[in-house]
């Protein structure tokens, strides 16, 4: 088994297809769906890669980023932000994101952003 | 495939069906039973020929029109029966409900291990594709769904297969307040990644919460299926109970009619007190457009009676059913009551009640089985209900389970037709055939209906284009 993966995002057919896709791509992914959830997983595991979307129901992706990165400094993350979202991205990186995408994903090139950190 | 190219859409491309993300892990390591694929692959002829020895009384002609039937609105159906007995040991299969968004796909073990889009592939493949191609018009194609991601993935690759052409799936959610699906004049667009509205030609629908919210009637995208089949039966129980009525009477001289648990519809609130006591102090009550467990009230006392009460509208009218009783009880009325046969004991006694959901499809040859899964109550029919359990412990059958994390299900209570699980229910050939039959006339009765209410749909076979309207 691969790292261990972190999803954050509200589109529950999102976590399911890209949890499914990583699993086969043999990772273990671990998804929720809102921030709360998240800090909740994050409290019982040790994750080496978080894929956060930014626009969560009850926070945003950046809050998630640093409360994972001052847990787990040595952790990766990748945030998802909309096409165009440029400023967002922006913040992401300041605070410390490895990488942003845009959405639409097409999980074949998230897995080779997944691979290069 | 393509992750939200905008909120709640993703693209499903050709290539993207994964058998392992479309059914739940026991079934994909399970094998469909011998006795379940020899009935699956039954013809027409050879189901109304048995049915007829098995009913003597019905008209073999009447029994293969309502197989050959073609229905115009309600194309994809699912019914749920119970396996019932009255005091002389004559055993029937029941209708109790009829849904024109059934799930089962995912509970369904294989028909043909060469096949492994499975029944997916034979719904999208036999039904879905001949509708499309008898339907002229441009523009994409879609499933939009608002439950059920397991199935609608499936069936979104499969289209996209079939069809080799991507495919929007996208959420149309009852809450959501900025949907990506939206009708024009009758026609469906979906929001795609640059926030335009790209059209829909055709439209798979697993839309189940008060669809008719946001389906409009007599749309121009082809959808399978129209809201019209919900409006007319497929999501009413009460309007369901009328459409059988309706075609009880109509084949009555013909020997054959749906059969259901004693119905009383229309029913208001300040009546229900009365019947529970004119009932023996048993009944179900039902909303009549409740589905997948929720809305329904077993009631065997006064106190489940005064809890269903504060718990439903007293505004609001509902549909009652005779119950379908546990165990023996002299003081029932002989001619009246029917009782659950229940699984065969296990290895402790116990025997449970179980429902059957069967699945079925309009196809060139008609009315076709198509899945078929049962789910069994989680307490015995035959051990004594503690004082504080609820009657539902006995008769409900429904799996979803709702958990601090949100719903989920019983797996331990669903009852694969595979080689361990079909002989626990105790059903034979026979059963599936008059359960399928029942099962056709039901969607016979409501497509009926729908035309009743809603005229002929523009085309009204689709396998012959010679029927189409211009």
């Amino acid at each position: 088994m691969n790292k261990k993966i972190l999803i954050v995002e509200d589109d529950v057919v999102f976590c399911r297809l890209l949890t499914k896709f990583l699993s086969r791509n043999n990772f273990e992914v671990m998804d929720a769906q809102n921030g709360r959830d998240a800090f909740e997983l994050m409290e019982m595991n040790e994750f080496k890669l978080a894929i956060l979307d930014y626009r969560l129901p009850d926070m945003t992706g950046l809050e998630i980023l640093e409360k994972l990165k001052s847990k787990s400094p040595g952790s990766k993350i990748i945030l998802i932000t909309r096409y165009g979202d440029q400023d967002i991205a922006n913040q992401a990186i300041e605070k410390g994101a490895d990488a942003f995408i845009s959405k639409p994903i097409n999980p074949n090139e998230l897995l080779e952003v997944i691979n290069k950190l | 495939m393509k992750l939200s190219i905008s909120k709640n859409v993703h693209l499903v491309e050709p290539g993207d069906f994964e058998p392992t993300d479309h059914w739940y892990p026991r079934v994909l390591n399970s094998n469909i039973h011998p006795l379940v694929s020899y009935f699956l692959n039954l013809t027409h002829e050879q189901l109304a020929e048995r049915y007829h020895r098995l009913h003597p009384q019905s008209d073999l002609a009447s029994i293969l029109e309502i197989l050959r039937y073609q229905p115009q609105y309600f194309r994809w159906a699912g019914t749920d029966l119970m396996h019932v007995t009255n005091h002389e040991g004559n055993r029937k299969l029941t209708v109790i409900e009829t849904n024109s968004c059934p799930s089962g796909q995912k509970s369904m073990p294989l028909l043909d291990l060469n096949v492994e889009q499975g029944g997916y592939k034979r719904l999208i493949e036999r039904t879905f594709k001949p509708m499309v191609n008898a339907h002229l018009m441009d523009g994409a194609l879609a499933v939009i769904y608002d439950k059920n991601p397991m199935e609608n993935i499936g069936y979104a690759a499969t289209v996209a297969d079939v069809f080799e052409e991507n495919v929007f799936l996208a959420k149309f959610d009852k809450a959501d307040i900025d949907p990506p699906v939206k009708f024009d004049d009758g026609t469906m667009y979906v929001r795609n990644e640059k926030e335009e509205w790209v059209k829909i030609r055709a439209a798979f629908r697993y839309v189940t919460q008060e669809p008719w919210n946001r389906l409009p009637k007599q749309t121009k995208t082809l959808i399978l299926n129209p809201i019209e089949a919900c409006l007319s039966g497929g999501r009413n129980k009460e309007i369901a109970s009328a459409a059988y009525d309706v075609f009880n009477e109509q084949f009555k001289d013909k020997g054959i009619g749906i059969f259901t648990p004693k119905t009383f519809r229309k029913v208001k609130y300040a009546e229900l007190q009365g019947h529970f006591d004119r009932l023996g102090g048993s009944m179900v009550i039902k909303v009549p457009d409740s589905n997948a467990g929720q809305g329904v009230y077993t009631v065997v006392s006064q106190k489940e009676l005064d809890h269903a009460m504060s718990e439903i509208n007293p505004d609001d009218e509902y549909l009652i059913q005779e119950l379908i009783h546990s165990n023996f009880n002299k003081n029932l009325d002989p001619s009246k009551a029917w009782y659950h046969v229940g699984t065969i004991p296990d290895s402790k006694g116990r025997s449970f009640a179980f429902d059957l959901r069967l699945m079925m499809h309009a196809t060139a040859e008609g009315i076709r089985p198509l899945a078929v899964y049962s789910r069994r109550s989680r307490f015995p029919l035959n051990q004594e209900l503690p004082e504080d359990m609820n009657s539902w412990e006995v008769y409900g059958t429904n799996l979803s389970i709702k958990g601090e994390d949100g719903w989920t299900y019983a797996d331990e209570r669903l009852m694969l037709f595979d080689i361990r699980n079909f002989g626990q229910l105790g059903l034979g050939i026979d059963e599936l055939i008059k359960g399928f039959i029942q099962s056709a006339m039901a969607v016979y009765a409501i497509d009926q209906n729908a035309i009743k209410t809603y005229g002929n749909s523009p085309i009204k076979d689709y396998f012959t284009t010679q029927n189409q309207e211009s």
